[in-house]
C-alpha cells in the first residue's frame, strides 16, 4: 500500500514538473515585410443572448442600483468583442501597449502595457472589470487593481472537461476597497483551456472572459466588427476568431511579404 | 478504550498533517485539494448537467451574501475563506447543568449522598448544578485558495454548587483562559450547479495549547485551597488534535451541513491524567426566511466523550479519615458520556455595515438523550456570536 502511494506521488511529480516545464515561447524580434490582416466579423440570424438585467445589493452606491450584462454586441450585423489571434507565431513584434475600456456604465478597464510580455493590468472600478473580452497570457502575471470604495471577491475560471461544460475555479481573492493583488496563469493549470473567466462573486453582473493568447499577433472586434493585425511574418498560420458566446471559428491563412489580406469571418445562430 | 490509541495518535496527526502540506505544496496550483482527482465524476455530472443547459462549477467555496451562509454559531470551522479574507468573531457560550445522571436515569442528591450504598451513591458531597460561561474570541484568515487559518482563544468561567451530606451547601468556582486552539481548514472539493445546488466538502484540522489551567483551587470543606475536581478545569493539559471533514449545502434559500470533528489527546499531562478522547457529529438544516437578513435553523448535535484515563493525585476521592468517597466529579472512570441535543438558532446579517459584513447569531438547545458514567447532567445550551468579516 505505502509502496503504492509512494509511487504515485513519484510519478506525480515527475509528471507535474513536466508540465511545468511547457510553456508557450515567444521571442520578440525585427520583423522586416511584415503583412498586414484585416477583416469584419458579422453573426447571421438571431441574437443568441439577450442583456440580462441584475439588481444590485452589494454596493449600490459604487456599482448603481441596477446593472445590465451584455455578452454580445452587434450592430447592423457586425459583431464587437470577437478576438482573433493569429496562432503558430514563435517569433515577431513586441506585445502592444494598449488599454480597452469598458463599454458599459462601469469604467473598469485592461490596460495591456506591452513590451516582450502581454503585461496585462486589470482596473476595477464602478463594478466593472473592463469589456466584456480581452486576453491573457499563460504563465504571466495579472495585475488586479481594485479602484472602487467597495470589496470585490475576485473568482476566476477556465473551462474544463471534454465538452468545455466544466467551470474550473482557479483562483479565488479578496480584494478590499482601494486594494490590489497580483495573479499567475500558469500553462500547467490551463494546459485544456481556452480562456480564463473572470467574476466577482458579490456582484453578479461583473464577468468578462479573456482568451488564451501566445504571441501579440491577435486583435479585438470594433464597434463596426472590424479587425485588423500587422506585422505579421511571412508564412502559414491559423487565424481564429473567438467570443465566448458564439464559440469559435477558425480559418487557414497565408501572408506574404509585406503582403495584405482579408478575411472574413461569418458566425451563423 | 480511552488511551487505546494514545501511542499511535501523535503520529497519525503529524503524517496528515505533513501530508496535506506536501500536497498543496506539490501541486501548488488547484482551488482544492481534491481539484483534478474527481475529473470521471465531475464529466459525468457536467454531461447530465448539460442536457438541461446548464453547467458545472468546480472548486467554488465562495458563501453567497446569505445570512444561512454559515451554519449555526454553535458550531465552528463550518466555512473557508477567500484568499486574503479576514473574519473575526465573539461567541458567548454558556451552558446550564442541574441533577445527576448516572446512565440514563436521573439520580437525587439525596441518593447521592446515601451512606453505605454502592456507586452512585456513598458520596459525601453531591454537586447539585454547574453553569459554564464562556467567551470565545476567534480569528480567521484565507491564507491562499486551498487554507483557511483559525485561532482560537477562550475565556472561561465556571461555577459548581453542591451540597453535603448533612446538608450543608457550597459553591466553587474557576476563572481564566482555557486552551488556545489553532487550527486550519483545507479546502477539498465543491461542486455546484442550478439545478443540484452548491456541495463543498472541507477538511479540518487545528490543536489546542495547554494554556488553561489544570489546577485551579477554592475553599471547600476539605480546606481553603483544595484542587478543584476535574469539570472545574480549564483546560486539558495536554497538546489536543482536532481533526474532521465537513460538508455544506445550499440550493435556494435552504441550506445545510454534516460535521464530524474528533477530539484527540496526545498523551498525558503533567498531572498524570489525559482527559477522555471526544467525538462529535453534527447535522444542521437551515431555510432563508428574509432575504439577505434572516434564517433560522435546527440543528442535532452528536457527543460522545470518553472517561479520563489516569488521575491527579492532588484530587481527593476519599476522605482521608474515613475512606469514604468525597464527590462523584473527583473520579476519572465516572467523566465519560453521551449526549445528543437538539438546538434552534437564528442568523441575522447585516451586509458592508461599518465598512465590515456582520452576522449576529443565536442558537440554543436542550438535550434529547443523555448517558452519563455518574454526572451533572446538561440542561441548556445558548450561544450567542458576532462575526464580522473584513
Amino acid at each position: 500500500m505505502w509502496r503504492r502511494i509512494r509511487t504515485m506521488s513519484w510519478l506525480s511529480l515527475v509528471v507535474w514538473s513536466g508540465f511545468a516545464g511547457a510553456g508557450f515561447a515567444y521571442d520578440v524580434i525585427d520583423v522586416r515585410n511584415g503583412a498586414t490582416i484585416t477583416g469584419k466579423v458579422a453573426l447571421t440570424g438571431a441574437l443568441p443572448h439577450a442583456p440580462r438585467r441584475f439588481e444590485v445589493r452589494n454596493g449600490p452606491e459604487v456599482c448603481g442600483s441596477e446593472r445590465v450584462l451584455t455578452k454580445l454586441d452587434v450592430h447592423d450585423g457586425m459583431v464587437q468583442g470577437v478576438v482573433i489571434a493569429l496562432e503558430g507565431v514563435e517569433q515577431g513584434k513586441p506585445f502592444a501597449s494598449h488599454r480597452d475600456a469598458a463599454t458599459d456604465r462601469g469604467r473598469g478597464a485592461f490596460h495591456y502595457a506591452g513590451g516582450n510580455e502581454l503585461n496585462l493590468d486589470v482596473r476595477l472600478e464602478k463594478c466593472s472589470f473592463g469589456p466584456f473580452t480581452g486576453v491573457i497570457r499563460v504563465d504571466e502575471s495579472v495585475r488586479f487593481v481594485n479602484h472602487d470604495s467597495i470589496k470585490h471577491t475576485l473568482h476566476t475560471y477556465s473551462l474544463k472537461g471534454r465538452k468545455a461544460k466544466i467551470m474550473r475555479t482557479l483562483h479565488t481573492q479578496s480584494l478590499r476597497a482601494q486594494g490590489q493583488t497580483e495573479k499567475n496563469f500558469p500553462a500547467k493549470k490551463l494546459r485544456r483551456a481556452s480562456a480564463v473567466v473572470l467574476t466577482c462573486d458579490r456582484h453578479d453582473f461583473m464577468e468578462n472572459w479573456l482568451y488564451m493568447v501566445r504571441n501579440p499577433y491577435y486583435a479585438i472586434s470594433d464597434e463596426s466588427g472590424n479587425f485588423e493585425i500587422g506585422q505579421i511574418p511571412p508564412g502559414d498560420y491559423k487565424l481564429v476568431a473567438w467570443h465566448p458566446v458564439l464559440g469559435m471559428n477558425e480559418q487557414r491563412v497565408t501572408v506574404t511579404p509585406d503582403g495584405r489580406l482579408a478575411v472574413n469571418f461569418e458566425f451563423i445562430n | 478504550m480511552n488511551g487505546v490509541l494514545n501511542p499511535v495518535k501523535p503520529g497519525i496527526i503529524f503524517v496528515l498533517f505533513l501530508f496535506c502540506l506536501t500536497w498543496a505544496n506539490t501541486q501548488g496550483v488547484h482551488a482544492a485539494l481534491l481539484d483534478g482527482m474527481l475529473d470521471d465524476v465531475e464529466e459525468s455530472l457536467a454531461e447530465g448537467l448539460a442536457n438541461k443547459g446548464e453547467k458545472l462549477t468546480t472548486g467554488n467555496f465562495y458563501t453567497d451574501d446569505k445570512p444561512n451562509a454559515h451554519a449555526p454559531i454553535g458550531m465552528m470551522g463550518d466555512h473557508t475563506h477567500e484568499a486574503g479574507e479576514v473574519m473575526f468573531s465573539y461567541r458567548l457560550m454558556h451552558m446550564f447543568m442541574e441533577g445527576n445522571r448516572y446512565g440514563t436515569d436521573r439520580v437525587t442528591t439525596d441518593e447521592v449522598t446515601m451512606m453505605g450504598r454502592p456507586v452512585p451513591s456513598g458520596y459525601l458531597v453531591a454537586p447539585e448544578s454547574m453553569r459554564m460561561w464562556m467567551h470565545m474570541f476567534g480569528f480567521m484568515y484565507g491564507l491562499n485558495d486551498t487554507v483557511t487559518l483559525t485561532l482560537m482563544v477562550p475565556y472561561l468561567n465556571n461555577s459548581m454548587d453542591h451540597v453535603t451530606r448533612m446538608g450543608g451547601k457550597f459553591t466553587t468556582r474557576s476563572e481564566g483562559f482555557g486552551d488556545i486552539r489553532f487550527g486550519s481548514l483545507w479546502r477539498l472539493w465543491a461542486i455546484e450547479a442550478p439545478s443540484i445546488g452548491a456541495h463543498r466538502f472541507h477538511f479540518n484540522l487545528s490543536m489546542s495549547v495547554p494554556t488553561g489551567d489544570i489546577e485551579p483551587t477554592d475553599r471547600t470543606p476539605l480546606g481553603p485551597n483544595s484542587r478543584l475536581p476535574y469539570p472545574m478545569h480549564l483546560g486539558s493539559g495536554t497538546f489536543d488534535f482536532y481533526p474532521g471533514i465537513t460538508y455544506g449545502g445550499e440550493m435556494g434559500h435552504a441550506s445545510w451541513g454534516i460535521q464530524a470533528i474528533g477530539t484527540l489527546r496526545a498523551g498525558q499531562n503533567s498531572n498524570d491524567f489525559s482527559k477522555g478522547d471526544a467525538y462529535t457529529i453534527n447535522v444542521h438544516g437551515a431555510y432563508e426566511l428574509i432575504r439577505n437578513t434572516l434564517s433560522s435553523s435546527v440543528r442535532l448535535s452528536w457527543n460522545h466523550w470518553e472517561p479520563y484515563d489516569g488521575m491527579d493525585s492532588n484530587i481527593r476521592t476519599n476522605h482521608p479519615m474515613n475512606q469514604i468517597r468525597i464527590v462523584q466529579t473527583a473520579f476519572p472512570d465516572l467523566l465519560g458520556g453521551q449526549r445528543l441535543d437538539l438546538l434552534f438558532g437564528v442568523n441575522i446579517l447585516f451586509p458592508e455595515f461599518m465598512g465590515l459584513e456582520n452576522r449576529l447569531a443565536v442558537e440554543g438547545g436542550f438535550p434529547i438523550y443523555q448517558y452519563l458514567d455518574g454526572q451533572l447532567e446538561t440542561d441548556s445550551v445558548v450561544t450567542f456570536g458576532w462575526q464580522a468579516v473584513y
